[in-house]
């Protein structure tokens, strides 16, 4: 990579040759004259690199049922459902809570593809099971997400990942 | 043109027989003619040409050329690739040489027009510096005498010649130049951007897929014939990975206003809207998916980006 050979040639480690006496005097001449078996080495690079940090998310270990944690990993193949939910960049589910004006409480489900209306139908008929009551939700087709009234976050991660999203 | 103009009319005329039809149909059912169905005394010019039998349909799934590009990068298991015909620019009239499959994250998203919309709005934008200035009542030449005495003597009280009132005096509220109309919009709503008009120009069949820009004669004239041939469009943007391009092709595209040639990393909205048609080689196509898709994987940047990581695209 580009990246490895620009600072390989910017860092180069230099062996001091494995003299005797380790020391060297003030008014010493050069260093070649001294000691004459000095190495250019780039394989202790390898140290360098570790340390450098990694810009792309790592995929999650694999996991028979739930992590410890309560992480549960997506199905191998995608529910068939006319809808999808993908999971986010850190592979959680996208629901997500949000209070405005101090009292409005608000759960936002994101990246959803395909038929939102149907995805919009069972989660009403979820919650309807849930509280017995008819939840108000609204669905933005442009950004593709469903915005449900009330906190029900914990609820419906839990239902999207026993269907398997 | 005239074949543009008579489009153009055949598509209203279309229209409106379809809105009057449907609202009047109930009252003089055997008068108008059937919903779509043009009028029998219209005379059409033979020349007319119709963009939907014009351009290939995209390729069948038994298609048997060859796939020539298979998507490196991982495909959800809910979606599945595109595929497109791969092209070659050696001979005007060539029929294509295999297929290539597109991945679904960057030619494949939803038709977001709003997104489209803020990134052309801020590529126009924040390169631009507005130097208008006008002068304030206190930077006008003289005006700091009062020119005649409060009281007694019939005009009107002043204080100043140049307050915004008077003739040549300052503007009160003018530009206050020069102004700066710099802002940035999030890097992943620009990345978001290009894969929305790629996805556009794939749906619209204006995006064209090409092994390599080798042409045989530097001519422009021979570009224009292609083009033409082809049907590809008014205008074509095409995109190289490499910074040098073929000397032919440079050379043929140089005299041509609406054919232009740009590398890869210089796409861009505004390039990809106001040209009809891209064409993008297969290194461009492996390019584009690296650098677009690494952002929907990536972490929060630590330190920006300019600075070495272990993985960057």
């Amino acid at each position: 990579m580009a990246l490895t050979s620009q600072l390989r040639a910017a860092l180069v480690h230099i062996h001091a040759g494995s003299s005797a006496a380790g020391l060297r005097s003030a008014s010493s001449s050069s260093p070649q004259q001294q000691n004459p078996a000095l190495i250019e080495s780039t394989e202790e690079f390898v140290f360098v690199e570790r340390l450098i940090a990694p810009s792309r998310i790592p995929d999650p270990p694999k996991h028979a049922g739930p992590a410890p944690s309560g992480w549960t990993p997506p199905a191998e193949t995608p529910p068939p459902l006319p809808y999808m939910i993908r999971r986010s960049r850190m592979h959680n589910i996208p629901v997500y809570t949000d209070l405005t004006h101090g009292n409005r409480k608000m759960t936002l489900v994101r990246k959803v593809e395909g038929d939102i209306w149907a995805l919009e139908k069972d989660v009403k008929q979820f919650l309807q099971e849930l509280t017995g009551k008819d939840m108000p939700t609204q669905v933005n087709e442009v950004t593709m997400t469903l915005k449900i009234k009330g906190h029900f976050d914990q609820e419906l991660k839990s239902w999207l990942s026993s269907k398997g999203f | 043109s005239n074949v543009c103009v008579t489009e153009k009319f055949i598509e209203m005329f279309r229209f409106s027989v379809a809105v009057f039809g449907r609202g009047v149909a109930k009252r003089f059912s055997s008068s108008f003619p059937a919903e779509g169905a043009l009028p029998p005394n219209l005379q059409l010019p033979a020349n007319l040409v119709d963009p939907s039998r014009l351009k290939r349909p995209p390729p069948p799934a038994d298609c048997p050329l060859p796939l020539l590009r298979r998507c490196e990068a991982v495909v959800p298991a809910h979606l599945s690739p595109m595929q497109t015909w791969v092209e070659s620019l050696q001979m005007e009239d060539g029929e294509p040489l295999g297929r290539a499959e597109l991945h679904p994250d960057v030619f494949g998203v939803s038709p977001r027009i709003d997104i489209l919309h803020d990134v052309e709005k801020w590529q126009r934008n924040y390169k631009r510096i507005s130097y208008a200035h006008t002068k304030v009542r206190s930077e006008v030449r003289g005006g700091g005498k009062k020119p005649w005495r409060q009281k007694g003597s019939g005009r009107a009280r002043h204080g100043s010649i140049r307050s915004p009132l008077w003739r040549g005096g300052g503007v009160s509220h003018g530009p206050r130049g020069p102004t700066s109309y710099y802002y940035m919009l999030p890097m992943k709503v620009r990345v978001q951007g290009l894969k929305v008009a790629l996805s556009f120009k794939m749906a619209q069949d204006y995006l064209h897929v090409v092994d390599s820009l080798h042409i045989p004669t530097p001519d422009s004239q021979y570009l224009l014939d292609l083009i033409r041939r082809r049907h590809w469009g008014e205008s074509v943007l095409i995109v190289d990975v490499a910074e040098e391009f073929p000397e032919n092709i440079l050379q043929a595209a140089s005299d041509l206003k609406k054919v232009n040639l740009i590398p890869a990393i210089g796409l861009n909205v505004h390039s990809m809207l106001k040209h009809e048609a891209v064409v993008l080689t297969l290194e461009t196509l492996k390019f584009l998916e690296d650098k677009l898709l690494w952002h929907d994987q990536r972490y929060t940047p630590l330190y920006p980006f300019k600075l070495p990581y272990r993985d960057f695209p």
